[in-house]
């Protein structure tokens, strides 16, 4: 058997790690609206309480066939797939925005639906392949 | 060939950088870690040394450690 | 069974298991390095600059690997007291500060071409950042409080505490939504990185734990001098 005082120190240990993982938890949960890099689409949409003159972020795919860039501005939409919300965008964009990719998009809301950034971050997915394979799957996919 | 190694389409700054920065970093870590090894051997050898010597011999005798810490410094120099 | 790591040979196995990993860090460093940077494919997004990934993600996972490391051993030691466990604690901090500082430095670099910004303030990024203070926290407590035994008490509580952190930083990217992509590599299920480049992750990941080995060694070695250099004014 253990002897007493090692227990003592056990128990004590243990107690003082659940009680500090029970406290992160509630900190971590009462933060978890801060801790949210971006918003989602549905996220505004359902959103009671919009500060429209507080920057926030926005982030999603940009939408297929929806990216317009003329001299003035860039446009794109935004989506999660359930709502959507349309950007407008003036500067230089990172390489890896694209079309059908993710994109998090940082400026101030003018409606639920409208949003004017002030820069756009690109946000890839975690597939890592070469060039040559990404094209046999895209041949085979059509 | 050379220069798509350097270069690498644009991104050559950014790898780069990355891969002279990590291995600039471990290697000063490297250095320093072996610098403060030799002194604190170089230390305990002239502690040892410092000893009378039958306390030296006391010393050798029990402890398989500090001999073999004597023998490591007197082979690096 | 614990003598094992704290007995009269312990210095042989050191120079031993040091000499062999000598022997064949400069080969692996190059077969390394040279799949890195040359043969493994660019990515079909990001290019060339998915090279970045092979220091990037290694640096990452020592990082975490050495603080669940100290941790655990911390814990153990704060129960059952065995003095020789703070040695290893001690030797290992530095070595996973360092890797801390490196996976954050070159996931700044490579977020500039890829994300289109050096610093983000998203879940994952400032949850390292919250590791490298703890790596800070329980190496200065243990430079700065002279009583050894409180240091160790202090920094084993401050480590155990640290711990909580680790499944956050793992999770932070599937529990809120972070600018930092999930994990490619999965424990359980096939991962999403193609196996060209899969190799020279793996490579370069074995090379910085050979380095790691060989400071840790070196680290070892040093506080045993420093034990018995205090013992032998003692006499």
């Amino acid at each position: 058997m253990l002897p007493k005082k090692v227990k003592k120190r056990a128990s004590l240990l243990t107690i003082f790690l659940l009680l500090s993982v029970i406290g992160v938890f509630l900190i971590l949960n009462a933060l978890n609206k801060n801790i949210l890099y971006f918003n989602s689409p549905t996220d505004i949409k359902i959103s009671q309480d919009i500060n429209y003159n507080k920057k926030m972020r926005v982030g999603g795919m940009v939408k297929k066939n929806t990216l317009n860039i003329n001299d003035q501005e860039i446009r794109f939409i935004i989506t999660d797939f359930k709502n959507e919300v349309e950007v407008s965008f003036k500067g230089t964009i990172p390489n890896l925005f694209a079309e059908g990719k993710g994109v998090v998009a940082e400026g101030k809301l003018q409606d639920k639906k409208f949003f004017i950034a002030e820069r756009i971050l690109a946000k890839h997915d975690e597939n890592y392949m070469p060039p040559e394979l990404k094209n046999i799957m895209k041949e085979n996919a059509e | 060939m050379i220069n798509d190694l350097i270069l690498m389409d644009g991104y050559g700054i950014f790898v780069w950088s990355s891969f002279i920065f990590t291995f600039l970093v471990c290697g000063i870590f490297y250095y320093k870690t072996r610098k403060t090894l030799k002194k604190y051997e170089k230390e305990f050898a002239k502690e040892i040394n410092e000893l009378s010597v039958e306390q030296k011999k006391i010393v050798l005798e029990n402890s398989k450690i500090a001999s073999k810490i004597l023998s490591s410094y007197n082979k690096t120099i | 069974m614990l003598n094992y790591f704290y007995n009269s040979n312990i210095f042989t196995w050191i120079e031993k298991l040091t000499n062999f990993i000598n022997s064949i860090f400069f080969a692996l460093l190059i077969a390394g390095l040279s799949f890195a940077l040359v043969f493994s494919p660019p990515d079909y997004l990001q290019g060339d600059s998915v090279r970045i990934m092979y220091v990037h993600v290694p640096a990452a996972w020592i990082s975490l690997a050495s603080f669940s490391c100290i941790a655990l051993l911390s814990i153990f030691n704060f129960i059952f007291k065995i003095k020789h466990l703070t040695l290893i604690t001690k030797s290992i901090a530095p070595i996973g500060l360092m890797f801390t500082c490196i996976a954050i430095v070159t996931g700044s670099i490579w977020g500039r071409p890829t994300w289109g910004t050096f610093w983000a303030w998203d879940a994952r990024i400032s949850s390292m950042l919250i590791l490298a203070l703890f790596y800070l926290a329980f190496i200065f407590i243990h430079k700065l409080v002279s009583d050894e035994d409180r240091a160790n008490k202090i920094s084993s509580i401050v480590a155990a505490f640290g711990l909580i952190n680790i499944p956050i930083i793992k999770y932070s990217v599937e529990w809120w939504s972070t600018l930092h992509q999930p994990a490619s590599i999965k424990i359980t299920g096939s991962s999403s990185i193609h196996s060209s480049m899969l190799m020279p992750l793996l490579l370069m990941f074995f090379v910085l734990i050979m380095y790691c080995a060989l400071i840790f060694l070196m680290k070892y070695k040093t506080e045993i001098i420093r034990i018995k250099k205090k013992n032998l004014k003692r006499l």
